[in-house]
């Protein structure tokens, strides 16, 4: 039963929605993005809020029986110079510090510290500023190769333009959208999270990939291949995004039901492939499937056009 | 009847046996340290993260320069500011320069800087007359050791000879100190040579083993730092062992154990390589001018210069001797009328000698570094929550499989699709595992996310082939089947290029912690794509056909 309703769903979608929406309502969202991450970047100097491995600096988490903000005000006093910027409760009776980046002396203070009051059970992780903004350089660098990657290789396989520049299109929308979103969620840009992103070029290319070839290879009415394409494309969505919701949920509230801590880098990139996974399903069968629509729509008075020349 | 012969079919297809093999081999791998211990094959190794400990990541501080300057003006420049006198060059060959000076000198003397052998010669109005036998790259970085006071090498790449700064340094400041001499700097690059980074970390590794731990082995990672990771070590123990350079000094025996500090080891400038000279093995080293100052004032103060025997030089590495013998005749001399910087630390003629000058050496070094090391990351998980971690995301995994199974199911209704799915996905997770124990890859939180999203690509591909094969809602005649199973790859295919694309990029930039993801994805869908796939396909004609049937 519940088969016939998802099909019901896309009819009732594909009668409603014309090609022009289909094509529009992404693109107004990809441009308010971008309009988003530029204003973003005018004002801080990033389009998206840097994490400690990128802009240099110590996290410390330790076991304490305090509340986040006493342990906070404990380190203020001991360490004025180089106060903790900021502090929450980690999960487990772990507390999480962040410290801005300090030099190998305040470092070495700050670590002693750690030990002799709360022994080796301590998690820490430090990045010198320097070393974050090679980082930086060295991030940005594996997203642009990453997709003039993909986008080589989707030409390739296409070798068609505007399909091809579709995928290109829908993968680029779902890249700066899932920014925009970490940026408006203060989501910070961390080494899991750029990971993240990069899966996301795989990832979102899966349907894309599929909804091309069915509309361009398979026979068939346009609107059946597209309602084909769709079903088979929302499952794999679907199934994957349920997959990685569970990952988040539990990297992320283990916390509130047992002693667990809780893994920000798993949770970093579950919540941003979430995002990410969802802008694609909105990229794929609305932009991506409205431009194979009008393109291929469009071919069919070319072929008479050129019919008609012969004759 | 019919089943045996649909059983035959399927056991007897490359592609399931491929993937048969493939799993039971992982499992073997996988569970053979449960059942023997002690082999040291297989199973599972866990990154830091997961099994606690701390880790550094260092980076040595240096410079490398190309450089052009003009000797004689070098000379000039060092030897009127030693002598204090006018220094006027008269004439300068590739292999010597010879130049007037405003005083009478020794060859000893001319010689005490370093730069070459000295003949001298009584020149015209009451000075001297030098000729230097020198070699220029030596003058070079002779003059770069002096003004630094550190070490400087020389190495040769394929963009050619370098002078190698190992002291922090930047272009402006060397400009500067080439701009005393009329010298010109035409490249510059912060960082170390190749050699050198080898070398230190080498010295790193000794260190850390002198220490008792020989299972720790430092990699160098994107050509420029050094990555160490020590399981079970905390932070403040690993920044001890690794980051700080052993404390030096030399003293010189008073009144029996009685001694006086001479020299730390920040006052040593070089150390050479163990060599024979005369057959007499040892272990060549230079002080800074301050050093050799030192050096001379305390072999004074001591009584050293005069009687040597009774008044020996000793060498410490953190609190512990490592060398000591009397001074020789000849040092003892030249100390107590000047400052001497060349100094050889030397044994005896013997095979043991041999390997006691070698043992100086690396402790000489072992107290220094070739370069000082910054530290520009560190880290430490205590075991505790490693484990925690453990059982999280084995928690999360599992929860992550039921999960995907109910969707799988509420979108076909069929167990004979979710099941073979489901085990097929896991079949991929049994693998890349197995391949991790084969190749003894450290399994950390990164590649676990990486093995999380080959599984989810391929749950999507496997839902590929599944509705192609199934799009009219049952099997196909074969040849329909063939041309719809040739399109689901063809798609499979595309969509894992890319993601193998974006992830060598990742590889390829080389981000310590996330080229491990990068390859544990690449290998996960190539293992998903070339093995667990083509079997499901077959697998999955083989559960229709029986059940139409």
């Amino acid at each position: 039963m519940k088969n016939i309703n998802v099909e019901q769903y896309i009819d009732s979608y594909l009668k409603k929605v014309s090609t022009t929406q289909m094509i529009i309502i992404p693109l107004i969202f990809l441009l308010l993005s971008l309009f988003i991450l530029g204003w973003s970047f005018v004002s801080t100097g990033t389009p998206v809020e840097l994490g400690v491995e990128f802009t240099g600096g110590t996290i410390v988490s330790v076991e304490s029986q305090l509340s986040f903000e006493e342990v906070q005000q404990q380190f203020t006093s001991q360490f004025p110079d180089t106060p903790p910027i900021s502090a929450r409760d980690a999960g487990g009776g772990w507390v999480m510090l962040q410290f801005a980046s300090m030099d190998e002396a305040a470092q070495m203070k700050l670590n002693k510290y750690l030990t002799s009051n709360y022994g080796s059970e301590i998690s820490l992780r430090q990045m010198s500023a320097e070393y974050g903004q090679d980082l930086q350089l060295s991030a940005v660098k594996a997203v642009i190769y990453a997709f003039l990657g993909m986008a080589v290789l989707v030409f390739i396989i296409f070798r068609s333009a505007v399909p091809s520049g579709a995928v290109v299109l829908s993968a680029f929308s779902d890249i700066v959208i899932a920014a925009t979103l970490m940026n408006l969620f203060g989501i910070a840009l961390s080494l899991g999270t750029v990971a993240a992103l990069l899966m996301l070029i795989g990832y979102s290319i899966d349907s894309d990939i599929l909804l091309t070839t069915r509309l361009l290879k398979r026979r068939g009415k346009l609107d059946d291949k597209i309602k084909g394409a769709m079903k088979t494309g929302l499952t794999m969505t679907t199934t994957t995004l349920a997959a990685i919701f569970i990952l988040f949920l539990v990297s992320t509230f283990a916390q509130y039901i047992s002693s667990f801590s809780r893994i920000d880098i798993i949770s970093d990139i579950s919540v941003v492939l979430l995002l990410g996974l969802a802008t694609d399903l909105m990229n794929t069968w609305m932009l991506n499937t409205g431009i194979l629509k009008w393109h291929l729509g469009r071919e069919v008075p070319i072929g008479k056009k050129k019919r008609g020349r012969r004759k | 009847m019919r089943d045996e012969e649909v059983e035959k079919g399927l056991g007897r297809d490359p592609r399931i046996l491929l993937m048969g093999g493939a799993i039971i081999i992982s499992l073997i791998l996988l569970l053979l340290p449960a059942i023997f211990p002690d082999m040291g094959f297989g199973g599972l190794r866990y990154g830091l993260d997961l099994d606690g400990g701390s880790w550094l990541q260092l980076r040595p501080e240096g410079a490398m320069a190309q450089i052009d300057t003009d000797i004689g003006d070098i000379i000039t420049h060092e030897y009127s500011s030693f002598l204090n006198t006018t220094v006027t060059v008269t004439g300068t060959t590739d292999t010597s320069v010879s130049f007037e000076v405003g005083t009478l000198v020794t060859a000893k003397q001319i010689e005490s800087l370093g730069y070459g052998q000295a003949a001298v010669s009584v020149g015209m109005g009451g000075g001297s007359a030098i000729t230097l036998q020198v070699d220029k790259n030596h003058v070079i970085s002779r003059y770069l050791e002096n003004s630094y006071k550190t070490e400087v090498v020389l190495s040769e790449d394929r963009d050619g000879l370098w002078y190698e700064i190992r002291k922090q340094t930047s272009a402006e400041e060397l400009e500067d100190i080439l701009g005393d001499v009329g010298g010109s700097l035409i490249l510059y690059k912060d960082g170390v040579s190749q050699a050198t980074l080898v070398k230190t970390k080498e010295i790193l590794e000794d260190k850390l083993n002198l220490f008792g731990l020989s299972d720790v082995k430092p990699i160098i990672v994107e050509r420029e730092y050094i990555l160490i990771d020590l399981a079970g070590i905390d932070i403040e123990t690993a920044l001890d062992l690794a980051a700080t350079p052993g404390k030096f000094e030399i003293r010189i025996r008073t009144e029996g154990n009685e001694s006086i500090h001479a020299v730390y080891g920040d006052d040593i400038q070089t150390v050479g390589i163990h060599e024979a000279h005369n057959g007499v093995w040892g272990v060549p080293f230079t002080l800074t001018q301050q050093g050799a100052e030192l050096l001379k004032e305390a072999a004074i103060e001591t009584n050293a210069v005069n009687d040597p025997l009774n008044h020996e030089v000793i060498m410490y590495l953190d609190n512990n001797i490592i060398f000591s013998a009397p001074l020789n005749d000849r040092l003892a001399d030249n100390l107590k009328i000047m400052p001497v910087q060349d100094m050889s630390a030397s044994f005896g003629t013997d095979s043991g000698s041999k390997e006691s000058a070698k043992q100086l050496e690396s402790h000489l070094r072992a107290g220094a570094l070739p370069v000082n090391v910054e530290v520009i990351g560190s880290g430490q998980v205590p075991a505790s929550l490693g484990s925690q971690f453990k059982e999280l995301t084995a928690i999360a995994g599992l929860l992550a499989i039921i999960m995907v199974s109910f969707m799988i199911y509420l979108r076909y209704r069929r167990r004979e699709i979710m099941l073979p799915m489901i085990i097929t996905s896991i079949s991929e997770v049994v693998m890349i595992l197995g391949f991790a124990s084969a190749v003894k890859w450290q399994l950390d939180l990164p590649a676990i996310a990486g093995i999380i999203v080959v599984i989810g690509t391929g749950i999507d591909h496997l839902v590929i082939i599944t509705d192609e094969v199934l799009y009219e809602g049952k099997l196909p005649p074969t040849k329909v089947y063939l041309s719809r199973i040739s399109r689901a790859f063809g798609i499979i295919f595309a969509a894992a290029a890319t993601t193998i694309v974006a992830m060598i990029c990742l590889f390829w930039m080389g981000f310590g912690a996330l080229k491990l993801f990068a390859l544990t994805t690449i290998i996960g869908v190539l293992i998903g794509v070339l093995i667990a796939r083509p079997a499901y396909a077959r697998i999955i004609k083989e559960v229709l056909k029986e059940e139409q049937e």
